[in-house]
């Protein structure tokens, strides 16, 4: 079975006309023609008339549900997902940063997706390995079934063959080349703190100059922010203009979460981030 | 003139080491970045363009002022000079040349000079580097757009041609002349590459990159108009993150911070690059910020660059290099929206 982009692309359009005709929300976020087809951009359609600019290809790896917390609380959004990008809008609700009764969820069930600066397939290399979305309200394509099963956490093999000392090692080399733009911030649907901990002055925690102390007070500070909330979309790792493999301590921190609390991030809405719920059962192993 | 071989460039990339700092492209993981170079034979002049601007060179990430000691009674301060030894840029594409002449207006044409972008654009001798003529220009990029060519020599100190696997140098200023004339193991070029040379520098100007040329005054009047149309700028800046990934790799954005870095009482003032798409970036100390919201931001830094800019110094402040269309984490082109305005 292939995916058939266009039909997805077709019905997305179809779904956006309906619901912005009825009027059930007043924004669709979606995917928009960019500078050439293989750039194409978020792009949100508040009337019918912007309904025909939607496009979807292989290309559309962007992570939609970053955008929700933009908009005000109570604003009726119907917002298209893939799977990673599904876990980001449950995740977003268990954090009670949006309502459920105030999204349209537009599920698209895909593999194949690509990331637009390098042409590289990103099923589970930077992203969660779910064809599906794990929740959605219309789905816009049939559902992926037959496809290999693939653990977001192969890509970790080569990083956990290292040990402490050359793990240390490797980070430190990755974000010396940081320049801190902050893109993988800015692209992180997770990362919704204003002020983000590092723009703060009083007190600064870390320095604002791109060398290696500050860059590590704002990595290593950020991978712990998002420990058991990272739903694995890889928005960050393709947001970084220097390639640092950020996804590589994300996917560490959620395999270890998983295997210590049996629950992975952004997968149902009556579940807790399982760093702000206590379970009798929970693993002491953190303690150990 | 003068010509190596293409694969002997290691022996220039020696040379110029022996005479001072090195800044050549060299490959990294991603992708081509200018860096100091140690090693001659990392210099690879094999790139389309590379992912940083140059504009480190004059202007790096993080430039220290002054060293400062708090913990005794009187302060204990000192102001820390730029090395100043001769700088060699080696590989700089034209479009990227053409920045610098951009970047100078504000740090050193008009007052008050900034000393530090001044001496090291004194110390430098520019290489330029001629595109690739023969080659599609990338899809983001849109410098013949702006009228410049993909073979300029203008502003290089001596430019720089491939001719199939040779490497054609030709000084432009006399800092070029004097420089070329005493490099060693370079031959002498015959007139057979004399024109050669011209052809190129002429195949250049007529090098297409993908928009049409526009006059820098109507974009400059088109966006003044624009300025207050809210849901213009609304709709342009839906997709952006407000990331400063556009601006850290554009080769003419100049905008800074100056930190106090201190510990246990000694410390540092250093300049280190700031960006208009931070939220911080227009913080007050009273605790306003007159651009709260993205579209602000992203009108500030479109305006800028091809209305404020052509306005106060009558150039535009971009090069078409296309860095930050390639770099967007959601593909946003910076032209693109210049376009729509210009349709508006």
């Amino acid at each position: 079975m292939s995916i058939d982009f266009r039909k997805i692309e077709d019905n997305l359009k179809k779904e956006a006309r309906r619901l912005l005709e009825a009027q059930k929300v007043s924004l669709v976020l979606a995917y928009g023609k960019g500078f050439d087809e293989n750039h194409p951009m978020p792009f949100v359609a508040r009337n019918v008339s912007d309904v025909d600019c939607i496009v979807f290809n292989e290309y559309c790896s962007a992570n939609l549900a970053r955008y929700l917390v933009r908009y005000p609380r109570g604003t009726k959004i119907a917002v298209a997902v893939k799977a990673a990008d599904s876990r980001t809008v449950v995740q977003l609700i268990q954090e009670d940063k949006v309502k459920r009764e105030d999204l349209v969820i537009l599920g698209i069930p895909v593999y194949g997706m690509k990331d637009p600066k390098t042409g590289e397939v990103i099923d589970n290399k930077t992203t969660c390995g779910l064809y599906n979305p794990v929740l959605y309200d219309v789905l816009l394509g049939e559902e992926v079934h037959g496809q290999p099963v693939l653990s977001p956490y192969d890509v970790l093999a080569e990083y956990e063959a290292m040990d402490q000392d050359a793990r240390w090692a490797f980070w430190q080399k990755e974000f010396e080349r940081c320049i801190r733009c902050y893109a993988c911030r800015k692209a992180c649907p997770m990362c919704y703190c204003d002020p983000c901990f590092i723009d703060q002055n009083k007190p600064r925690w870390g320095e604002k100059s791109p060398e290696l102390p500050g860059n590590l007070m704002f990595h290593l500070t950020r991978f712990h922010h998002l420990a058991g909330r990272c739903i694995d979309c890889g928005e960050c790792s393709r947001a970084c203009p220097m390639d640092i493999p950020l996804y590589l301590f994300h996917k560490k921190i959620a395999k270890e979460c998983e295997e210590m609390f049996g629950q992975a991030a952004g997968m149902k809405i009556e579940d807790k981030p399982v760093l702000i719920n206590f379970r009798m059962e929970d693993s002491d192993k953190i303690l150990e | 003139m003068k010509k190596t071989a293409l694969n002997q460039i290691s022996e220039l990339a020696a040379d110029l080491m022996r005479r001072g700092t090195l800044i050549a492209p060299v490959k990294e993981k991603a992708g081509f970045v200018f860096r100091e170079i140690s090693d001659a034979g990392r210099v690879d002049l094999n790139f389309y363009n590379t992912l940083m601007s140059p504009k480190s060179a004059f202007f790096p990430p993080t430039e220290d002022f002054v060293r400062y000691d708090k913990s005794k009674t009187v302060l204990d301060a000192e102001g820390v000079e730029p090395d100043l030894k001769p700088v060699f840029l080696l590989g700089v594409r034209p479009c990227d040349v053409k920045s610098f002449q951009i970047m100078d207006i504000h740090f050193s044409d008009t007052a008050p000079a900034d000393p530090y972008w001044k001496k090291r654009r004194e110390a430098a001798t520019i290489f330029g580097y001629a595109f690739d003529v023969d080659a599609p220009a990338d899809a983001a990029d849109f410098y013949s757009t702006l009228k410049i060519g993909a073979a300029d020599p203008e502003g290089s100190d001596i430019f720089m041609i491939k001719k199939g696997d040779q490497l054609l140098l030709k000084a432009v200023t006399p800092k070029g002349e004097s420089l070329l004339s005493s490099l060693n193991g370079l031959a002498q070029a015959g007139a057979e590459d004399e024109k050669y040379f011209d052809d190129y520098v002429a195949r250049g100007r007529n090098f297409k990159t993908r928009h049409a040329c526009v006059e820098d005054g109507v974009i400059a009047k088109k966006l003044e108009d624009l300025f207050h149309k809210t849901e213009f700028w609304e709709k342009i800046s839906d997709a952006c993150l407000s990331c400063g990934a556009c601006t850290f790799v554009c080769p003419t954005c100049y905008c800074f911070d100056i930190c106090d870095e201190t510990l246990f009482g000694k410390g540092i003032r250093r300049r280190v690059w700031d960006a208009c798409m931070f939220t911080d970036f227009t913080l007050e100390a009273s605790g306003h910020n007159p651009r709260t919201k993205v579209y602000q931001r992203l009108r500030q830094k479109i305006c800028h660059k091809y209305s404020f800019h052509v306005r106060k110094y009558g150039v535009i402040s971009c090069v078409g290099c296309g860095r930050c269309t390639r770099n967007c984490p959601v593909n946003i082109d910076i032209f693109s929206i210049v376009e729509k305005a210009l349709k508006t």
